[in-house]
């Protein structure tokens, strides 16, 4: 059956790496009201997620075989 | 509000992964049971998040931050008065009976545990009840939409629902429930860092506290009641809500949430698809957890809203055309000032995957009880599972289709949808004393299941006809007037549950009882509930204790 730690973990990689990227090559991306680079830390987040969802995934897989 | 590409790209990236997880769970269907049970061997932390995300749809997201602007903290007893007591006492108490007695729907355990017209007449009102919800929010999201940014509402309402439906029709009640667990910790993803920027900018909790303090609410009120959960409670005209302690926690508290949570098969089905018995009672322990923090990432956004405004930093409370406050709309104009492009973009992303879990999960829960209950009942008895495998992927289409079908008769006739909600609250008020009775008295027969609900549905109603809130009710007279609509139905409710009890226990005495072999596995004191063993977190009970523990602690904290 599938792990849904694998798609989780790709989707919010992904979603990350799609932040972090804006936050760091547009960091004058802001909105009205916050001066906080929002892109670069909440992608940093999302990435650090995406990749410990892989990261338990792939114990769990090299366990299983 | 303008999205800019970035936008369009998580966007579209959700909808390739949800898409992507029904494609490759097509390969796993292949029974009925498969399809509209998820074959019963789903692990239990997605059970968990599932459980908690198909209640989680849009409308309770928008709906949950409007009420956080208008009646403060004291939004949150929807969850912990509310929620939290009832899913612990589904998941210590009722699920050995719901898991264990192999029914494969709520509607299936009322005909194993009372009679036939007993579960006829809950799987038909809950049919119904799923798809006219499910439409309701379809219309919800796309009036939102339209409005916020300016999208087709026929667009949004057609590409959502076709999405819904592709990755259920592909890999059945299994694929609703893994997308409902991206979908939840998206809606987090995409939620928490509003509330924590909006409470920042207003000058964290204290900062609130003596903003609201400062200012009357438009009742008259100090808006210091805004920043409490209990201290207003005493009586009905000194909080927002005009509710009463009593009303508060014997309404909403027992009598309403207990129902929902207890009874309904919306978000039973997804503990009932766990892979053992132990699972499916910490299912929805489990999801306590989460569901006890959903208050900090939905309604604190909405209080910190008002105090923004108070600011005189830019941002002001949303008007309708009237040039009232439009609370549904707090969430939304505050992603547009704290959310740069990007972060935008998942958001509304967020916003839309809880749309989706909450129609995906109506979709699901319509299937199974359309198969089971009354397709398999009334109209074809013994066919092959492949056939019934075919009827729930037709009737998946169909479900769509019927709810794309209500949320157009919403368009059209918004009294009707709240005359339904109404009348749709009156079926269910009762039915928590309908289970109690039956999994904890065995004395408890079938004809006085159906008396009991049905008098309790009248009662309901009845209360409604003479009582008047808000210029609502009242039909018949009026007995009696609420000092809100909220406080009206927590009463309702409490009559409805009232009379189903007392009717349900006369008529049980006075009619034949079933005989206790009949019973072994449904009723308390004739089942054997299997003991568990392993670590703490592994373990129903000291779970709940560890639950109940952050809950008295979050209720003094913000009392």
């Amino acid at each position: 059956m599938l792990d849904l730690r694998v798609p989780s973990g790709w989707f919010f990689t992904l979603l990350g790496l799609i932040l972090l990227g804006m936050g760091i090559f547009a960091p004058d991306t802001r909105a009205a009201l916050t001066d906080a680079n929002v892109n670069l830390y909440s992608g940093l987040s999302m990435l650090v997620f995406g990749l410990i969802m892989l990261l338990l995934a792939w114990r769990a897989s090299r366990r299983a075989s | 509000m303008k999205l800019a590409p970035v936008d369009y790209t998580i966007l579209a990236v959700y909808f390739a992964f949800v898409l992507g997880i029904g494609w490759i769970l097509r390969k796993k269907i292949s029974t009925s049971g498969d399809f509209l049970l998820s074959g019963r061997s789903v692990p239990v932390w997605i059970t968990s998040l599932a459980f908690i995300a198909a209640n989680l749809g849009a409308q309770e997201l928008v709906g949950m931050s409007a009420s956080g602007a208008k009646y403060g903290i004291m939004t949150a007893h929807f969850y912990w008065i509310g929620a939290i007591p009832a899913i612990l006492f589904v998941g210590i108490f009722m699920m050995p009976f719901y898991y264990g007695s192999k029914a494969r729907s709520v509607p299936e355990y009322l005909k194993m545990r009372y009679d036939e017209k007993t579960r006829t007449y809950n799987a038909f009102s809950f049919a119904v009840m799923t798809i006219f919800s499910s439409g309701i929010s379809m219309y919800a999201l796309g009036k939102l939409l339209q409005l916020v940014l300016g999208w087709d509402f026929n667009m949004s309402v057609l590409v959502s629902a076709a999405i819904v439906l592709v990755y259920t029709f592909l890999g059945g009640l299994t694929s609703a429930i893994y997308n409902e667990v991206i979908q939840f910790l998206l809606i987090v993803a995409g939620f928490s860092p509003l509330a924590i920027l909006a409470v920042a900018k207003a000058g964290g909790w204290q900062g609130i506290e003596a903003r609201l303090s400062a200012m009357t609410l438009p009742g008259g009120m100090s808006g210091r009641v805004m920043t409490h959960a209990w201290t207003y409670m005493g009586s009905s005209h000194s909080n927002p809500m005009g509710v009463e302690l009593f009303g508060m926690v014997a309404g909403l508290g027992f009598v309403l949430s207990f129902g929902y949570w207890c009874t309904n098969y919306l978000v039973l089905q997804r503990a009932m698809a766990a892979d053992s018995m132990n699972s499916a009672r910490r299912t929805p322990l489990i999801g306590a957890f989460p569901k006890m923090f959903v208050p900090f990432i939905v309604i604190v956004p909405g209080i910190a809203a008002v105090a923004l405004a108070r600011m005189g930093v830019g941002y002001s409370i949303p008007l309708d055309a009237n040039g009232a406050p439009n609370y549904n709309l707090v969430i939304t104009t505050l992603m547009a000032k704290f959310y740069p492009a990007g972060m935008l973009g998942v958001g509304l992303t967020g916003l839309m995957a809880s749309f989706m879990s909450g129609m995906a999960g109506n979709v699901t829960a319509f299937n199974t009880v359309w198969t089971y209950d009354i397709y398999q009942n009334y109209i074809r008895k013994n066919a092959p599972d492949r056939h019934y495998l075919n009827v729930g992927r037709a009737t998946t289409i169909v479900g769509v289709v019927l709810s794309i079908g209500a949320a157009y008769i919403a368009t059209r006739y918004d009294n009707i949808m709240d005359l339904l909600q109404l009348v749709f609250g009156f079926v269910n008020a009762p039915l928590f004393a309908t289970f109690l009775l039956g999994m904890f008295w065995k004395r408890g027969t079938g004809h006085a299941a159906f008396s009991g609900l049905v008098t309790g549905t009248v009662a309901a109603s009845l209360t409604w006809c003479l009582t008047v809130a808000e210029g609502k009710g009242g039909i018949l007279g009026q007995v009696y007037t609420f000092p809100s609509a909220m406080a009206q139905s927590f009463w309702i409710a409490l009559m409805a549950f009232t009379s189903c009890l007392l009717v349900t226990l006369f008529v049980s005495l006075a009619t034949k009882p079933r005989p206790e072999k009949e019973l072994e596995g449904l009723v308390y004191g004739l089942t054997k509930i299997p003991e568990d063993r392993g670590s703490w977190y592994q373990r129903p009970a000291p779970l709940a204790a560890a639950v109940i523990a952050i809950l008295l602690v979050l209720n003094i904290w913000f009392a």
